[in-house]
């Protein structure tokens, strides 16, 4: 057996928290030097898993299969072109989070970094885990170091904030479980054998009124986490209390997790499902777009801004998720990676701001670019990178989810296109009062410019940014493979249905039909 | 195989009691560990003739004591139990004013009485059992004499006690009168042969269900449990949450099994468990979201713990059965047990205020606590989502989705409730100094036990699962 790359990539952040244990908590350098160690050498491993990875074949690949607890819940692990840049993308900021945590985080660093670090696991293992059992696990295992996070060093609401994160998430998943529950007993009763595994399920056909049911379960689970509208209200509280690095680990990855969950489960397990919600589901997405763009518009602090921003942002992504088609998936792929990066800086942004000047109100500033230029520039870009403009990332990724959508549904995608406008509107307008204009605040006076290590983790941000904006094929066609047998599958699920009647599926329709619920 | 082996266990454990009760009068008021020590010799004995017996099948007194697989396994996590009680206990009644031999005596006898129950069909010695344990807990309850709310929970148990008795006892004569059958395969045949007088015998049944949802604190039959859990000396309400409640389940596993397998279903009884059930998940955990005393909040919750244990009765899920009795037997324990960490001299910190910024005070004794509340809350990877996951998915392959559903709603409240002690001891600013007593090396032993049994059970219970599938496999 080869090298378990993806076990390895998983396990060594929470094998790094154990280590961390052992080192007497008032050594700070160490416990940084160590936790960082461990998060770069996540980050080169799963480079790795780029350079290796097969562009032609559209299935799971590094795949780790091992029994576990038998009767279907096994150990199965796998990547593809769907989560690879999901994984790229969580390793590659959880060391930029933990070095912008360094002047943050003042008390209590050793329990903190191994909470970023049991959490970087979870991440991942929800993207990698291919058995519903296991996914299950990683799912809500992350919870716990995201509540700490949050509830312990987080703002002044933060207890309210985390206690709100828990119980949404929570009711959501808890649901979805009922639902794997119902998958697993069905799969059992038409087939007489236990399996959680998600490829055993693709084959399956499903009675359409029980998919109903089902997708409904899962739906709303990921609907809470992605959030949709109107599933969002946790979302701002938890930004604006949660710590810099937690803001940016909740906002980058934590939301991309719940349209993950639509792609890879949701989706293609309950195509027939899908056709029927397909327009609420279109209808809350635009919801999504317009209202969080609108409450961005009136925020007055610059952190719940950004949060409506994703809300507006995430609107888009499950816009393009719901137009089912080739485009349109890997418009929101992409999309979601470079949400990642931009809305991911802007919180970096917002911290290093709020380092200086301990409050997050707009009209507390004015003219800070005067004291601050270099913290300016990459302000700009970020700002600019969210808006979408051409030579950045979120043109390439907004351009390509507005074709797909174009080509679902013109409507949509002249609606749609409102959270461009908006996102120019609260995004430029706040830059213009918070960092352009006369000085209006003393204290603006006695700020620093960004230092070398804030400059060092904000850069290969940006790198990423041009590169994703100028050359999007690195990205783009590793996805291919995968993405158009994620749409075929769709497609065609409801011709396996018909056709083949001596699919285990067959036996669990009939059983169906002669016994109506 | 009728041997006298099949005493042996048992014999080992009364013996003891007798022993040690002896001793108690001998040994000085200083050296009463001496007597746990003793005691737990005893449970270790006894503990080898269990694992001795495996497979061996033996019985005595014409079959009616039978060692089985089940009865060796139940024995062995009670044996378990109750070490760990003794263990958390030594310390505790030095300090709490209840330095009584008597209190390793009465646990060796009410843990006789439970094997007694878990190692027979007969609902006489059933019951025999059931008082055996019953009075040698109504005495626990009150070890703290000069305490008032330890007297009022040993009187409050007593008459709730007695009162379930006396129905249990009613019921089975009401089954005996209709049925002329007292062990439990025979009157599950006789309910299948369609003879006369069912009506009876089934108010005998509801009855005898009735006695022991009043043991294992099911709703509406909880009302005593929290005073009494709240007054009992906390390794006493330790026991009290585990013992009885585990034992009274798998008296009903045996019942229902062999009820269920009959190809007899009365939808009566069925409704009767799944309104209970419901009853039991949604009010424990609704009214624990009230409690400002955690002792008594983790009172409701052994409470809803039953409801989900209940499910599993009704999911004909055995072995998920035994093994949420296994996982709450470590997580359950090892709450209790952090809340006796947290005491000194004649003083015990069970508010929620007193929790204010333990976590980073004694980092141990929060770290694993906070790993216990996640696990009676069911968050993975602790045993407690496992064990509910078994027993909902078994629910649900029996059909039984909406009382799967209506659980994970209660365990999502639960989650709050249980979380807000983790509020309390991570995310405020403590209050004042608690001054505890830290230098109680067998309880930290015992809360690093019941960690390392919530994770392996969490993670890698495989051999355990063998084992307890091996157990329940003569059952349905």
């Amino acid at each position: 057996m080869s090298f378990p790359i993806l076990s390895f990539v998983t396990f060594l952040p929470l094998l790094g928290a154990i280590l961390l244990m052992f080192i007497p908590k008032d050594k700070k350098g160490a416990l940084y030097t160590m936790a960082l160690a461990i998060a770069f050498i996540t980050f080169a491993v799963s480079l790795l898993l780029y350079f290796n990875f097969d562009a032609k074949t559209a299935d799971p690949q590094f795949v780790e299969k091992g029994a576990w607890l038998g009767y279907g819940i096994n150990y199965h692990l796998g990547i593809d072109g769907i989560s690879l840049f999901l994984v790229l993308l969580t390793t590659f900021l959880m060391p930029i989070a933990l070095l912008s945590s360094w002047s943050y985080i003042q008390e209590r660093i050793k329990e903190y970094l191994i909470f970023m670090l049991v959490l970087e696991t979870g991440i991942i293992g929800v993207f990698l885990a291919l058995n519903l059992f296991l996914f299950y696990v990683f799912w809500e295992a992350m919870l716990i170091p995201m509540y700490f996070l949050i509830g312990v060093w987080g703002g002044k609401r933060r207890i309210y904030a985390t206690f709100k994160f828990v119980l949404f998430t929570m009711l959501g998943s808890l649901l979805m479980l009922v639902a794997i529950f119902v998958l697993y007993s069905t799969y059992f009763k038409a087939t007489g054998t236990y399996s959680l595994d998600l490829f055993d399920y693709y084959q399956m056909g499903l009675n359409p009124g029980l998919q109903i049911w089902l997708f409904l379960a899962f739906s709303l689970a990921f609907a809470i986490k992605v959030p949709m509208f109107p599933f969002h209200t946790w979302l701002p509280d938890a930004h604006v209390e949660a710590p810099t690095a937690g803001s940016v680990i909740l906002a980058a990855v934590l939301l991309k997790m719940g349209a993950y969950g639509f792609l890879r489960f949701a989706i293609p397990l309950f195509p027939d499902a899908v056709t029927k919600f397909l327009p609420v589901l279109v209808i809350l997405s635009l919801i999504g777009i317009i209202y969080g763009g609108l409450m961005a518009l009136i925020q007055k602090d610059i952190k719940s801004l950004v949060a409506y921003s994703s809300v507006s942002h995430m609107g888009l992504v499950m816009l393009a998720v719901f137009s089912l088609n080739l485009e349109a998936t890997e418009g929101a792929i992409y999309q979601m990676l470079n949400h990642g990066l931009s809305t991911g800086m802007l919180f970096l942004i917002v911290g290093i701001l709020y380092e200086r000047a301990h409050t997050r109100l707009i009209k507390d500033f004015g003219g800070v670019s005067r004291q601050m230029p270099v913290f300016s520039a990459f302000f700009l870009i970020a700002m600019l990178s969210s808006v979408g403009l051409p030579g950045l990332n979120g043109f390439i990724g907004e351009i390509i989810c507005f074709f797909g959508i174009f080509s679902s549904s013109r409507l949509f995608a002249i609606l749609a296109i409102s959270t461009v406008i908006l996102a120019a509107a609260y995004l430029l307008w706040m830059f213009q009062r918070v960092m352009q204009g006369p000085i209006t605040n003393e204290k603006i006076l006695s700020y620093r410019d960004m230092n070398k290590r804030e400059i060092g983790y904000l850069v290969p941000i940006v790198v990423m940014m041009f590169w994703m904006g100028i050359y999007p094929q690195t990205f783009l066609r590793k996805m291919d493979a995968s993405v158009t047998q994620y749409i075929s599958r769709i497609k065609s699920r409801e011709k396996v249905f018909v056709l083949q009647p001596k699919s285990p599926a067959d036996k669990l329709v009939k059983e169906k039909e002669t016994k109506p619920r | 195989m009728n041997s006298f082996l099949a005493l042996a266990p048992l014999l080992t454990i009364v013996f003891g009691a007798l022993l040690v009760l002896i001793l108690e009068a001998f040994i000085q008021k200083e050296n009463k560990n001496y007597l746990g020590y003793i005691s737990l010799l005893f449970l270790i004995v006894c503990a080898v003739f269990c694992v001795r017996s495996w497979n061996a099948n033996y019985s005595y007194f014409d079959g009616v004591l039978h060692l089985d697989q089940l009865a060796l396994l139940l024995t062995f996590l009670f044996l378990i139990a109750t070490a760990f009680v003794m263990l958390t206990g030594m310390k505790y009644i030095s300090l709490q004013n209840a330095n009584f031999g008597e209190f390793y005596a009465l646990l060796l006898l009410a843990l006789s009485g439970m094997m007694i129950m878990v190692s027979t069909v007969n609902f006489l010695v059933i019951f025999l059992g059931l008082e055996v344990l019953s009075v040698s807990s109504y005495a626990l309850a009150g070890l703290k004499r000069k305490d008032e709310k330890s007297a009022e929970s040993a009187i409050k148990y007593f008459l709730m006690g007695s009162f379930a008795s006396a129905f249990l006892v009613f019921g089975l004569a009401l089954l005996y009168g209709a049925s002329r059958e007292i062990a439990i395969p025979e009157i599950v045949a006789y309910f299948s042969s369609s003879a006369e007088g069912q009506v009876i015998a089934l108010v005998g049944l509801g009855m005898v269900i009735v006695g022991f949802a009043f043991k294992i604190a099911l709703v509406p039959f909880h009302m005593w449990t929290p005073d009494v859990y709240e007054g009992a000396p906390t390794p006493v309400t330790a026991f009290f949450s585990v013992g009885p409640k585990s034992v009274g389940f798998a008296v009903l596993l045996r019942l229902f099994a062999s009820y269920w397998n009959g190809g007899f279903r009365s939808d009566i009884i069925h409704g009767l468990l799944w309104t209970i059930a419901v009853l039991t998940m949604l009010l424990g955990n609704l009214i624990a979201l009230r409690q400002k005393n955690v002792k008594r909040m983790l009172a409701y919750s052994s409470i809803a713990h039953a409801g989900y244990i209940l499910v599993a009765i009704l999911a004909r899920d055995s072995a998920g059965l035994v093994f949420y009795l296994a996982s709450y037997l470590f997580m359950n324990i090892g709450a209790f047990s952090a809340l006796m960490a947290l005491s000194k001299k004649d003083k015990e910190y069970l508010e929620l205020d007193d929790f204010s910024g333990i976590g980073f005070q004694y980092p141990w004794i929060g770290a694993t606590f906070a790993v216990f509340l996640f696990s009676l809350a069911g968050f993975p990877p602790t045993a407690g989502f496992l064990a509910k996951f078994y027993v909902f998915s078994a629910a649900v392959r029996q059909g039984l989705v909406p009382l799967v559903i209506i659980g994970v709603l209660a365990s999502l409240i639960s989650v709050f409730y249980y979380l807000r002690v983790i509020v309390y001891m991570y995310m405020r600013q403590p209050e004042r100094e608690l001054d505890i007593v830290m230098e109680n090396p067998a309880l930290f032993l015992v809360l690093f036990l019941c960690l390392y049994g919530v994770l392996q059970l969490g993670i890698f219970p495989g051999n355990v699962l063998v084992v307890i599938r091996q157990a329940v496999s003569t059952l349905f």
